[in-house]
């Protein structure tokens, strides 16, 4: 231990430390610029001179640098050292004006001007890029030349070999002289040597060697990539070390095996994108500005490496012309080994081209290349009508080769339009829609596990049993399924989480791990201390708000103890480290400046439970939808908006009191409402996993729309399929069928319905937690074509009933024709019915099979044969089932004015009209919804202009209502096929058990309260009420008077609006609360 | 022949001391240290070598510096028993015309400088001076009695001059290694350091730290120690180091050695600059000599002692003067100083404690173990003991190498030895210690020299350089000139020596082209004070020494300069003109002829008349007028 003198104090350090580590110990601030943690000091700079005073005489030591000694006398501050400081710093200024770092540092010396002759340098010289380089092992930079002349440079001012490009100057460099984006462009040019591409953001973007791999990552933990840190490859650096405050690197960590003994497993290995680089003629690999459709995701992004910026990669200028190439590494045998469909590329080119225009305004023109246009998902359709209405331009070629223009970043394009002419255009940059496709790393482990794959090597499922592998107890979801989206990949989910817990629902809570509880701040009586957190969400809102100034003002308000800002407030972290704040600052409320409430508010709510404060002490304000979003243009008064609502939520959250939610059993008894596939499945579902489930089903059977169908894509045979599920669900003691039934009335919420069921004049009550909604769809009886008026022109059901009587006289027939689109994809239903196009295939080559000399022709508007359906399209074509396409405006004819049944079109190859003479029209007719009002306000849960209903969130929760403890499935939901109705079932069973496993819920604590003593007993409440909540007090000195059941309070607001004697208040949302936020507003005004 | 004892080194002596005192020929000694070859001495050695190749009555041999360097090629002769004559400014036609004279009886009494009665060195005290009783020659001046030489003392310079630098055995003869082998046979070490200690000699490279104390602390550290003979002489105008590599080498070598043996190291290197490849070239061949005798390499005399020599040149940078930064450069690094926080005598070169001196400092080391410590400490004065070599240059009449006790005053180097300024011009300021000393003007001339005492007025003592200056220097352009020096030679590193003097330069060059202003010289003062406290090295740290002297001694023209827009000396061009006065011009017309623009008109004996318009400063005029009619206004 060495004892000395720092500033008067005495003060003591250890033996080889240096004056600046002695200071840093006791929190005296001496400056530094070429000090770093990590490395040796220099004492190039001089900042951090001090006066020592050696007993005999005094003089200038830097602090960085100079070792300790015992009875030596240090002063740090003294008149001289700032004056000489501040004289670097103006010397320093001098060189480099305009470095933002210097800038800062003149102003806290008050230098405004320096004395002296100015340059227009940004580097410091403070060498710690070349030192960092050195600590890396490489010392590819050196200092080089003498006096004026040094400079940071490589050997010969030659990019040297041993840069391995790891970007440590860069991350070191205080002005900004050393970007990544310079190395970046120096070293790309060199092949092996770059900085390391971020995998989330498609090597767009350099990471580091330690890293997250992005920000909302879970768990949010950096970890350190042993292939690129410089430490596994050389021994050395260990800078990280350095800088770690709790040690928690440990370099010698080795990969550990965990064994896990499990009862089920759940396969979700997602997928991997297409490589396009094998396409030499599309020069993706050779190109800059022809990139995938992943990567342009990354650049569309506000988290992206241009935060959401549309730029091209070659010159970072804003394209003016994109085009979007469908089917890369999909429906392709010729140049790749994959002839499925990857199902989703479709959408999301339309969906890209649609962001970029949002992005770059109207004048970019985005154009989609592609064969077929595969909108087949829920309101899909109208999202690609609406593309067009915007101006996206689809053009039917697929072109086969991009050309780099001379002398230009631009690319060239030679393509067939559909009129057959030969066009050349030019883009200035092309998305290439690349498929999806397995992992061969996937591949290996479904060999290892024995899992059968198809024969594009997607998992190997049956129709019924769509989540189940080949192996029992091991099942499927997502992508590895089949090419999907993320609504199906959710409902997979859902669905595979149900089957993988059936066989264990005996052992449910037996490994429950109790939460922490964190008990609850008492904060009554206590003054507001308000925190505000204002959220950039990107750049969602701060590209058009100005956050820190939000933050700011948010400061100068009342109570307001804490504000922030956060890059995104619902990442993982930021929570964690909010709730830290909570607890440090002993915040008594929190307001949130960000998005929507309907989606974030329980987050935010779940942060105060966990800082141990009552949730109802929270207020948020919707900076983004409500401002950013829609005041793009005008981003000055965004900001002032921004301000105003912070203020009204700052005043009202200072006024919020803590509430109790009341805790509800939860009836473990569930309701399905349909008995049809998706009905059944569902059904059989809850019934696995142990609830007492009931079917109400209005016909006489169980089965729906199946009973109509005659076999799977697959060739399985539905009816034998069927009856096995009904006589299972019939067999089954957990389900009671309640057939020809109606369901007349439903009472109650979440945890406990009380239904009324109708079986003929009798009516039953039925008491259940939980309702999935089943109710199916039929199909639609066409208006045209002739339909009705001739029994040769049938629906495609109508065939199917033919097959299944195994009709003689289909074998008679010389001629059949399929059209397509009957009732769908129309002005009256813009939908796509989705399985027709795969059913009329099948029910072709069917056809085929019966009698190979047929003639069959398929009449389309584009074949939606997703995901590995394909292969039957192909199957189709080589089999010599000829497809004639149609337009909309240009519907076939049906005539029926001969014996014959004559079928006008014109042909889209040939460009000429063609008359089919048939002897059967087969009308693939739209798959339509029940609209079912009645049912609908039973559960208030709404439908779509179409009449389906509307799940909770599209892509997020699509097996389950808004409404809580309401669930749905099946044709309701949207047309699908068998294999999607049984998953969606089981989905919707798996969503209602994660309630009905919870057994008690809790009431929200926004509810009405009487003040009996301002009742008049008027009533009002009780018959406004929807849900039966206010009641009269029966006894006591309040008799009469209105009260109110905080179990049955959705806390609507209705008694509270029509109470007259004003004798109701919402909690939440009380007079003064509300008063305090509308008189904050006023200011604004 | 491995030399084991001193009654080795003494029958080489004898065996030599003939070619030094008696030879049987006529023996002609020509300079050839980089001076005199720079005057012609090589030309004129290859003369009359050629010439008195077959002849047994001629010997030509070779010395190095004598000193009066003004009057290179400086030629000495003598035979056997007579006085030598010093022939001065023999090039190469007059070389064998010389020797002629010599033999003829000395007619050509102009060509000769003077005779030397006493050739001994210091160290020879105890020999019978072989020459103290012959005949002087008739009407030529002794050397000794010659103003530039009657004060000097010559203890580093004791054989630069007098002996064939290339010959060990004349340094032998010269009581050369005899202290080394001495010390070997009869000191302990410690011994050596006590001497070294108490006799007070100090580090001549100018920072003047106690070598004693430096060796002692060496010697204290563990490690591999290493000693550096620093010979890298950066100085402008200062070439002391350069003569003694030059005339005797193995003075330096003996040094390297001695201290070797005293601190307990066995690796030696020479650290030395490339431009001087004569001294290079002298050292190779004196290490290959002294180890052909065994004087360097393993086991010298027979002791345990080993010690091996290496040369390493450096490429020239200034700034590899600074210990440290020469120690990098020597390790093969970029030659960049560090911070003496660490002393290098604790962890400096390959981290190794080391001794670093310069090559003057070594070469005194010999002289003072051989005549003990009371002799040095004898001479000089209290804080500085005794000599120190100078290289004059600039403004005065004799420049040269000069010898000096310490103590003896400005005035004594400058008007005595020096001559005083040419040309009847007014003596202006001595600037001591290269370009990061001061100047200091006439006022202190009396000022002994003295390490202490050159501080007091601003200046250093340096690696002693002492350039004069004149009447028509202006002090405000050699202080911008030795800023340029500086820019040019800072090493970069540290933001007030690079930053700093980059702007002290900027406006020191604003101030001579005309454009200074109010505030200039406060803000020199500040960015001076600044550069010398914050600085990381000693370039840094007494680099605004030119600015801050002359500001302090010569505010006045600095405020000419700025405030009058004048340059008193005539110098700065855009800050006066010439102008001719009419009282005192003749009208000769010497002015008229020279003048290369035909600026200057005017009859025969009447006043001329100079066109400023066509006049470009050049001074041609002012140089030649010889009745002083041309006025810098």
């Amino acid at each position: 231990m060495i004892t000395f003198k720092l500033n008067g104090k005495t003060v003591q350090g250890d033996e080889g430390q240096y004056i600046l580590q002695v200071a840093e110990k006791y929190g005296i601030d001496i400056p530094t610029m070429c000090h770093h943690k990590a490395l040796e000091p220099a004492g190039m700079c001089r900042l951090c001179t001090v006066e020592l005073f050696d007993g005999r005489r005094s003089r200038f030591v830097t602090a960085c640098n100079y070792p300790i000694w015992e009875g030596m006398e240090i002063t740090t501050d003294s008149e001289a050292v700032h004056q000489g400081r501040k004289l670097i710093v103006e010397l320093l200024l001098a060189r480099c004006p305009d470095v933002p770092m210097l800038k800062k540092l003149a102003k806290e010396y008050g230098i405004e001007e320096p004395r002296f002759k100015t340059e227009d340098d940004d580097c410091i010289l403070c060498g710690l890029c070349v030192r960092m380089c050195e600590r890396m092992g490489s010392s590819a930079i050196s200092l080089t030349g003498r006096g004026v002349e040094m400079k940071v440079d490589t050997p010969y001012h030659l990019q040297s070999d041993v840069c391995m490009a790891c970007g440590a100057c860069a991350s070191v460099c205080p002005t900004g002289h050393i970007t990544l984006e310079k190395i970046n462009d120096v070293i790309t040019r060199r092949q092996g040597v770059g900085p390391i591409p971020s995998e989330y953001d498609m090597g767009l973007k350099g990471r580091k060697p330690v890293y997250v791999p992005y920000a909302q990552a879970v768990p949010n933990t950096p970890a350190i990539d042993r292939d690129v840190c410089v430490h596994f490859k050389t021994g050395g650096c260990k800078v990280c070390t350095e800088f770690c405050g709790v040690d928690a690197i440990d370099h010698t960590m080795q990969d550990e095996i965990v064994e896990l003994e499990v009862g089920s497993i759940i396969l979700a290995p997602g997928f991997e994108p297409f490589d396009p680089s094998k396409f030499d003629t599309y020069n993706y690999a050779n190109h800059p500005n022809v990139v995938t459709s992943m990567e342009m995701e990354r650049v569309l992004s506000a988290s992206g490496p241009t935060e959401g910026h549309l730029v091209r990669p070659s010159d970072h200028k804003e394209p003016k012309k994109i085009a979007w190439f469908q089917c890369v590494g999909s429906r392709d045998l010729n140049r790749c080994d994959n002839s499925y469909c990857s199902s989703v590329c479709c959408m999301y080119a339309i969906k890209e081209a649609v962001i970029a225009k949002e992005h770059a305004g109207d004048d970019l023109e985005c154009t989609i290349f592609y064969m077929d246009m595969r909108t087949h998902g829920k309101d899909f359709e109208r999202f690609y009508d609406k593309a067009k209405e915007i101006g996206v331009r689809f053009v039917r070629s697929r072109v086969h080769t991009i050309n780099p223009v001379a002398g230009a970043d631009d690319l060239a394009v030679r393509y067939v339009t559909e009129s057959g002419e030969l066009q050349d255009e030019t883009f200035d940059q092309i998305v290439l829609s690349v498929g999806l496709q397995t992992n061969p790393e996937t591949v290996t482990l479904a060999e290892k596990l024995g899992i059968e794959l198809t024969k594009g090597n997607f998992c190997k499922t049956e129709t019924f049993e769509p989540v189940e592998t080949s192996q029992k107890g091991i099942y499927v979801c997502g992508a590895f399924q089949g090419p999907k989206d993320i609504p199906q990949s959710v409902i997979d989910a859902s669905a595979a989480a149900a089957s993988a817990g059936a066989a264990l629902s005996s052992a449910r809570n037996t490994r429950t791990q109790e939460p922490e509880v964190v008990p609850e701040t008492n904060v009554f009586g206590e003054r507001p201390r308000i925190g505000v957190f204002v959220c950039r969400c990107g750049i969602n809102i701060a590209g058009v708000v100005d956050v820190p100034a939000v933050r700011d003002y948010a400061a100068t308000l009342p109570y307001v103890e804490y504000f922030s800002d956060n890059l995104y407030s619902c990442a993982q972290d930021t929570q964690e480290t909010m709730t830290q704040i909570i607890k440090q600052k002993n915040l008594n409320r929190v307001v949130v400046a960000a998005c929507t409430p309907k989606t974030h508010e329980p987050l935010f709510q779940e942060t105060l439970i966990n800082a141990g404060l009552n949730k109802y002490l929270f207020e948020m304000c919707n900076i983004r939808n409500h401002d950013s979003w829609v005041h793009k243009n005008n981003p000055d008064l965004a900001t002032e908006k921004a301000k105003d609502l912070v203020r009204m939520a700052v005043s009202k959250v200072a006024l919020m009191q803590p509430l109790e939610e009341a805790e509800l059993q939860v009836n473990q008894t569930a309701m399905v409402i349909g008995g049809g596939i998706a009905g059944m499945s569902a059904a059989a579902t809850l019934a696995q996993q142990g609830y007492e489930t009931h079917i109400v089903e209005k016909s006489d059977a169980l089965g729906g729309q199946a009973l109509n169908l005659y076999k799977t894509v697959a060739g399985d045979d539905i009816q034998a399929k069927l009856s096995g599920l009904i006589a299972d669900v019939n067999q089954n003691d957990n389900i009671q069928v309640h057939l020809n039934t109606e369901l007349k009335n439903v009472e109650g919420f979440v945890g406990s319905f009380k239904s009324t069921l109708a079986v003929d004049s009798s009516e039953n009550e039925l008491e259940h937690g939980v309702a999935v909604v089943a109710t199916g769809g039929s199909a639609l009886k066409p208006q045209e074509y002739h339909y009705g008026e001739d029994p040769r022109i049938l629906t495609s059901l109508e065939l199917d009933r033919k097959f299944m009587d195994k009709d003689p006289s289909l074998k008679e027939l010389n001629s059949a024709v399929f059209i397509q689109c009957v009732g769908s994809r129309d002005q009256d239903r813009p939908y796509c019915s989705r399985v027709c196009c795969t059913h009329s295939i099948d029910n072709a080559l069917e056809l085929k099979k019966i009698n190979p000399e047929m003639n069959v022709y398929i009449l389309y508007r584009d074949i939606r044969t997703y995901g590995e359906r394909e292969y039957i399209y192909r199957e189709a074509r080589e089999k010599g089932i000829i497809f004639v396409r149609y337009s909309l405006e240009n519907k076939p004819v049906v005539d029926l004015s001969n014996e014959n049944i004559t079928i006008s079109i014109t042909d889209h190859v040939l460009g000429r009209p063609l008359e089919i003479v048939t002897d059967l029209v087969t009308l693939a007719s739209a798959v339509i919804p029940n609209k079912d009002e009645a049912l609908a306000n039973f559960f208030k849960v709404p439908l779509n202009d179409d009449g389906f209903f509307v799940e909770k969130h599209a892509k997020l929760g699509p097996s389950e209502f808004a409404t809580d403890g309401v669930f749905l499935c099946g044709l309701a939901h949207y047309p699908k096929p068998i294999d999607e109705s049984v998953v969606q079932g089981r989905a919707a069973a798996s969503r209602a058990v994660t309630l009905l496993a919870r057994e008690t819920i809790n009431t929200s604590g926004t509810i009405a309260e009487t003040v009996p003593m301002n009742c008049s007993s008027c009533a009002v409440c009780i018959s406004v009420c929807p849900y039966s909540a206010p009641s009269f007090i029966e006894e006591g000195p309040f008799t009469g008077k209105a009260q109110i059941n905080p179990v049955l309070c959705k806390g609507c607001g209705l008694c509270v609006a029509s109470c007259r004697s004003g004798a109701i208040k919402l909690k939440g949302f009380d007079n003064d609360q509300i008063f305090a936020q509308i008189f904050a507003m006023n200011e604004a005004m | 022949m491995k030399i084991q004892s001193v009654i080795d080194l003494e029958k080489i002596t004898q065996e030599h001391s003939g070619n030094l005192y008696h030879p049987d020929s006529v023996k002609v000694n020509i300079g050839m240290a980089s001076c005199g070859i720079a005057a012609g001495a090589q030309a004129a050695f290859e003369t009359a070598t050629q010439a008195f190749a077959e002849s047994k009555a001629v010997a030509i041999g070779q010395t190095g510096c004598i000193g009066y360097c003004e009057m290179e090629p400086l030629v000495e002769i003598f035979s056997g028993g007579t006085p030598r004559v010093i022939y001065k400014n023999i090039t190469p036609d007059k070389i064998l015309d010389a020797i002629n004279d010599y033999q003829n009886g000395i007619d050509q009494k102009k060509w000769i400088l003077g005779q030397m009665r006493d050739p001994r060195s210091l160290l020879e005290d105890d020999i019978d001076n072989p020459l103290a009783k012959v005949a002087p020659f008739e009407a030529i001046p002794f050397l000794e009695d010659i103003p530039f030489y009657k004060n000097q003392v010559k203890i580093a310079l004791r054989n630069c001059g007098y002996i064939d630098p290339d010959c060990i055995e004349e340094y032998i003869a010269k009581k050369g290694y005899f202290a080394l082998i001495q010390a070997l046979n009869h000191s302990e070490p410690g011994k050596i350091l006590e001497t070294v200690k108490t006799s007070g000699l100090r580090g001549r490279g100018g920072g003047g730290f106690p070598t004693g104390i430096k060796w002692a602390t060496c010697a204290k550290h563990d490690g591999d120690r290493y000693i550096i003979c620093n010979a890298d002489e950066g100085d402008p105008g200062a070439y002391m180091d350069r003569s003694i590599l030059e005339g005797d080498p193995h003075s330096v070598l003996e040094g390297m050695l001695l201290a070797g043996y005293a601190i307990g190291s066995s690796q030696g290197y020479i650290y030395v600059r490339n431009e001087y490849p004569l001294a290079v070239k002298r050292l190779v061949t004196a290490i290959k000599q002294a180890e052909t005798y065994g004087l360097i390499g393993d086991n010298i005399a027979g002791t345990d002692f080993s010690f091996n020599v290496k040369i390493s040149t450096g490429a020239g940078a200034f700034v590899c003067g600074e210990s440290t930064a020469l120690m990098a450069s020597l390790e093969g690094n970029v030659g960049r100083p560090r911070a003496k926080y660490v002393h290098t005598v604790e962890k400096g070169f390959r981290e190794g404690p080391t001794n670093l001196n310069n090559v003057e400092t070594y070469a005194n080391v010999p002289a003072i173990v051989l005549k003990g410590a009371e002799w040095f400490a004898g001479m000089g004065t209290d804080h500085s003991k005794g000599t120190k070599v100078f290289s004059l240059v600039g403004k005065i009449k004799n420049t040269g190498l000069v010898e000096v006790p310490m103590g003896i005053s400005l005035k004594e180097i400058a008007f005595n030895i020096g001559g005083g300024v040419p040309k009847k011009k007014k003596f202006k300021a001595i600037q001591t210690g290269g370009p990061s000393g001061g100047c200091i003007p006439e006022r202190f001339m009396d000022l002994p020299v003295d390490y202490q005492k050159l501080a007091e007025v601003g200046s250093i003592m340096g690696s002693g350089g002492m350039i004069a200056m004149d009447q028509d220097t202006c002090m405000v352009d050699v202080a911008r000139y030795f800023m340029d020096f500086l820019k040019e030679e800072s090493c970069g590193q540290c933001n007030p020596c690079r930053e700093g003097i980059k702007q002290v330069l900027d406006i020191l060059t604003s101030i001579c082209a005309g454009n200074g202003k109010e505030g200039d010289i406060e803000l020199l003062e500040e960015l001076g004070s600044m550069i010398q406290k914050f600085s990381l090295c000693g370039l840094g740290t007494s680099a605004p020494n030119p600015v801050l002297t002359t500001i302090l001694y010569f505010r006045d023209e600095y405020e000419a300069h700025i405030r009058d827009k004048k340059c008193p000396s005539g110098v700065c061009k855009a800050l006066f003109h010439y102008e001719i006065d009419a009282e005192a011009c003749t009208g000769c017309r010497v002015c008229a002829r020279k003048c290369p623009q035909d600026a200057i008109t005017g009859e025969k004996k009447k006043v001329h008349d100079l066109n400023q318009d066509l006049c470009i400063k050049c001074g041609i005029c002012y140089d030649v007028c010889k009745f002083n009619a041309i006025a810098i206004r």
